[in-house]
């Protein structure tokens, strides 16, 4: 091996480990006894498997019906976005109509709105809402509904989806139309298979986006019920500032699904993900 | 042709769509205004007798750890003598601060919890907030006696001469002794140091390097303004202007005098000569210093006590002594701390405003105070509370508790050790922080806490202003 | 078919932003509702204080301290993975793996590693020899400390984003050049970088818009905006106006998120103006 092959290597494993290494001190915190976690100097090797943590993290936070909240939050926001996406991409690229660059000009300008810059008149607004008799941000359902009102759709998913979109032949749509398929059955039979992997990227986009909101749900649950899983981990660091093992079994808990998706699904995520980047 | 009008018709429509909901959004928001006016007056008991099924009330509270236990099991207690006819959801909000922070937005949401537990600083703005019923007028219209609240607690918690909240846990500032750390560095832990001064000649020598390195500090305490709060009470001298605010609203804070200075001086060279560690701000890691027994000494509230006997067993001997004095020649004391129980009026049915004063009693009892005082370290708010075989068991075992008994009985009211009442003291705690901060970090002292004292003017200004309008 | 969208634009960004522009003009009572009109006075007040000027310095600095090492990190990463290497399966797992962590998740394992007290980063240190070093409590240390934590949380996204761009480039190109001689990082200077153009040019503005966007780890790692304010960005000083520390300044808050999307636009415009020419698109 030449000199520069070797500094190859020694550059990519110190970068690796680097990189890997928060990873391994969450799952190896996880399993350690609350003496050794805070001893000093650190031990970074786990003696055996303690489960203590991860009882904890479970009966003490209300960690269940935080991941049912997110599951629920970040499904509704990525199948909203999906449908709204498609029927707006779909009227961009094969209605004709007045005013439609200009239309698509302004929903670009709305994703060079920054949400933080939004966010407290949208906060006044939709506590001011009543649902039933009462404030909307006072029911359980009120409250999901609230977390993903502002964010059924999404320009970004529209703009991704009029480019796939505009690949599609004209000669093809023409001819399916004077077969007498309508918009509707033209979009669910032939469209969107067609589409499937812009949709896959835009499903995909939108839900690590979604399942990573910090902002809006800190403002929105107010009891530990009805918080998001972010929320419900950023808390658990608050409250249990003495345990961190107990934090740190919180932690590997909450991304699971997300660890999931980039181990397994990776060559999904290069896809979807760089779809922006690749024109 | 047809498609083209048919979009224009549905773009007409959803334009029209926003505009109705964008005017229901406004008319939602301007709702929450009118009530507030109202619903200060405390209902008769036949509000909650003549309710059918559960009445449901929410209580927001800034306790965790032992004391988040302690507060659920209050919950659970509550709820099973009350059961089909009252349910109480306990909701932790995060500290006091937070706590405050989502009770004002709750205001402005219109959904404010039924009973919040609000710290001692937060009074001011509570009672000007025009959001609660003054438990004194539930109890004048039930006749029930408030008598057993500990007087100087009382006296605390009465503004304008009525009881507004319901005292609930009340702490005082200690200082935490690490038994076996004293006495290897052959000290006498039977005699604590009892002023700023003797903590530095003490800490000097308890603080062990190894190789350059501090394995053991003498001292440490976060950068908390309740330490300031205290420590300014201790030396009889006053925090605020006007009598600590009770002769009139006050117009400045007086951290930026002497007493403040030779505080953040102190601070400073403490940092500075490694008898302590700066663990910043957040109280959580200055405790996990003193928990993993680092440290030799520690200022913390009374109610610390019970997390920090969980966490040295086995480990280390915790002891307490009295907090410390400013100066060895000062004469005041400290300040009663902790937080009390408001019980929310405007948007709250009548039954809802029973039931939540039906738990604030019961918070209050005996019972539960005794329950409270051993689960936590808090003082029994009830002076009865103390007469309780299980009570008296508790402290027989822990002794340590009975520092902080003493320590309250001893402090005699005056304007200095009430506290500064001020609209927004949680603003001034906060930057009386930023001040003590930057002289740890080397500003000048003196310059550092002017500077801070100076930020928290237009605040203050600010404030009397709204209040007065 | 557009109405979905248009309805929810409509009422949750076009109308808000009109809203931000009136709040800021606006005073703000106890609990932070609108109240009398002030005009300018949030305006005047933020660009005259020395505050500010301090908050807008440490938004810059977050930017260039999580753009930069964000961006070039990941370069040098995807290069060296272009030496032919064995394993390159597993390293670009590996890199990839942050990528599963989000803001929340990744700030509370930085926030226990960095503890003043028990953290493994000091206790590692000390090892070494080294004494404590206040990580989030040192004004020096913090902001650094808080964007070390953005710089891994985003290192796994430029990695599969960057990967992903070298993969579409065709191989004739590196045959190419490879025949020509230039191997190795001859090759990766003039061939692969300028050929990764777009994709750093997008990751840059990306990542840009996002440090500016910042706030989770801010806020879970210090809170209260740091020792000496030294991590008060701009947007953690919206949400600190507007709902810390008992404050509830709708007002001054707004006039902040004003300023925060005119410099969002203002970046926006110069990086599209500036390295967007330089860019090679196949």
């Amino acid at each position: 091996m030449t000199a520069g092959r070797f500094i190859t290597y020694a550059v990519l494993v110190l970068a690796a480990i680097a990189v890997i290494f928060p990873v391994y001190y969450v799952i190896a915190g996880s399993i350690m006894a609350p003496g050794q976690i805070s001893s000093y100097p650190p031990d970074l090797f786990p003696h055996g498997l303690f489960t203590g943590n991860y009882e904890g993290a479970t009966s003490t936070t209300a960690i269940g019906r935080q991941y049912v909240n997110s599951v629920l939050q970040t499904s509704v926001i990525t199948l909203s976005q999906l449908i709204t996406s498609v029927l707006a991409a779909y009227a961009f690229v094969f209605m004709k109509m007045w005013g439609r660059t200009l239309l698509f000009g302004l929903f670009l300008g709305t994703l060079m709105v920054p949400w933080e810059s939004i966010v407290l008149p949208n906060y006044l607004t939709i506590t001011g809402w009543e649902l039933g008799g009462q404030r909307l941000t006072a029911s359980y359902a009120g409250t999901m509904i609230a977390l993903v009102l502002p964010f059924l759709a999404n320009a970004f998913g529209v703009f991704l989806l009029r480019q796939s979109f505009l690949q599609f032949p004209t000669e093809l749509r023409d001819a399916a139309v004077i077969d007498g398929c309508g918009h509707w059955r033209f979009m669910r039979r032939i469209l969107i298979p067609l589409n499937k992997p812009a949709l896959m990227a835009v499903g995909l986009y939108v839900f690590l986006a979604a399942w990573n909101q910090f902002f809006w749900p800190l403002l929105i649950g107010d009891n530990a019920n009805r918080r998001t899983l972010q929320i419900g981990i950023s808390q658990l660091n608050d409250v249990e500032a003495a345990n961190p093992g107990l934090i740190l079994a919180g932690v590997v808990l909450s991304i699971l699904p997300t660890l999931a998706i980039v181990i397994f699904g990776q060559r999904f995520i290069v896809r979807g993900l760089t779809a922006g980047a690749i024109r | 042709m047809r498609s083209v009008r048919q979009r224009r018709t549905a773009t007409a429509a959803a334009l029209l769509a926003v505009v109705a909901l964008v005017a229901a959004g406004c008319g939602g928001s301007d709702a929450s205004g009118d009530n507030a006016s109202s619903g200060q007056d405390a209902p008769g008991a036949d509000a909650l007798d003549k309710a059918t099924g559960v009445t449901k009330i929410t209580f927001w509270h800034g306790m965790k750890g032992a004391n988040g236990a302690a507060v659920d099991k209050l919950m659970k207690a509550f709820n099973a003598k009350n059961s089909g006819k009252i349910e109480v959801t306990a909701v932790y909000q995060g500290d006091y601060d937070d706590t405050i922070t989502k009770y004002k937005t709750s205001v402005q949401q219109g959904n404010t919890p039924s009973v919040v537990q609000i710290y001692d600083i937060g009074s001011r703005f509570m009672i000007d907030s025009k959001q609660t019923v003054p438990v004194q007028s539930f109890a004048d219209k039930d006749g029930y006696t408030l008598d057993s609240i500990e007087p100087n607690i009382a006296n605390y918690y009465s503004i304008d001469g009525k009881l507004n909240s319901m005292p609930f846990n009340t702490s005082m500032p200690l200082l935490y002794i690490n038994k076996e750390a004293f006495v290897k560095a052959g000290l006498d832990p039977n005699k604590p140091p009892s002023n700023l001064d003797e903590i530095m000649e003490a800490a000097k020598k308890l603080t062990i390097k190894q190789g350059g390195k501090t394995v053991q500090y003498g001292f440490n305490a976060a950068i908390y303004g309740w330490f300031l709060e205290q420590l300014t009470a201790q030396s009889g001298t006053t925090y605020c202007d006007n009598e600590n605010g009770r002769k009139d609203l006050a117009t400045k804070v007086n951290f930026d005098d002497e007493q403040g200075v030779k505080i953040a001086t102190w601070y400073q060279q403490m940092v500075k000569l490694g008898y302590m560690p700066n663990t910043g701000k957040k109280t959580d890691d200055a405790q996990a210093v003193f928990k993993s027994g680092t440290s030799a000494m520690h200022l913390e509230s009374t109610g610390s006590l019970r997390g920090y006997l969980d966490a040295a067993k086995g480990k280390f001997t915790v002891l307490t002594a009295p907090f410390p004095k400013l100066s060895a020649a000062d004469t005041g004391g400290p300040i009663i701390g902790g937080a009390s129980l408001w019980v929310d009026g405007p948007g709250h049915s009548d039954a809802e405003k029973r039931a939540s004063w039906e738990f604030v009693k019961f918070a209050s009892s005996p019972e539960q105070q005794a329950a409270w005082h051993t689960g936590t370290g808090y003082f029994p708010i009830n002076s009865k509370a103390l007469d309780l075989p299980e009570d008296k068991a508790w402290v027989a075992q822990y002794p340590q508790f009975t520092t902080a008994i003493t320590q309250l009985h001893n402090t005699k009211p005056s304007n200095a050790s009430s506290g500064c009442i001020l609209g927004v003291m949680p603003q001034a705690r906060k930057a009386s922080e930023d001040g003590l901060e930057k002289a740890v970090l080397g500003t000048d002292p003196a310059k550092a806490m002017k500077d801070a004292a100076d930020s928290i003017k237009p605040q203050i200004d600010q404030y009397t202003k709204t209040v007065k309008k | 078919m557009l109405l979905p969208c248009v309805v929810i634009f409509a009422l949750f960004i076009v109308w808000p932003l009109g809203k931000s522009v009136s709040l800021s003009l606006h005073g703000s009572d106890l609990f932070g509702r609108p109240d009398a009109w002030v005009g300018l006075q949030h305006y005047r007040d933020m660009l005259g204080s020395a505050e500010f000027r301090h908050i807008l310095w440490v938004t810059f600095a977050f930017v260039l301290l999580t753009v930069i090492p964000g961006v070039l990190g990941a370069l040098l990463i995807v290069l060296l993975l272009e030496q032919h290497i064995k394993g390159i399966r597993i390293f670009r797992t590996a890199f990839a793996l942050p990528f599963a962590f989000s803001v929340a998740s990744a700030s509370v394992i930085f926030a226990t590693i960095y503890n003043p007290a028990i953290g493994l980063a000091n206790g590692l240190l000390g090892r070494f020899g080294v004494d404590r070093i206040g990580w989030l409590t040192d004004p020096s240390w913090a902001l650094i400390s808080v964007a070390i934590t953005t710089v891994w949380m985003n290192i796994g996204y430029n990695v599969l984003v960057l990967s992903a761009g070298i993969g579409a480039i065709p191989t004739e190109i590196n045959e190419a050049a490879t025949l020509d001689g230039a191997g190795g990082w001859r090759a990766a200077r003039f061939i692969t970088v300028p050929m990764l153009g777009p994709q750093l040019f997008f990751l840059i503005v990306i990542s840009t818009i996002q440090s500016l966007q910042g706030f989770g780890q801010i806020k879970i790692l210090t809170p209260e905006g740091g020792p000496e304010q030294s991590t008060k960005t701009l947007v953690y000083s919206i949400y600190h106006t507007a709902f810390a520390n008992n404050a509830s300044d709708f007002g001054a808050a707004s006039a902040q998120a004003i300023v925060l999307l005119v410099i969002l636009l203002a970046c926006t415009a110069i990086q599209f103006g500036v390295l967007e020419r330089r860019v090679h698109y196949k």
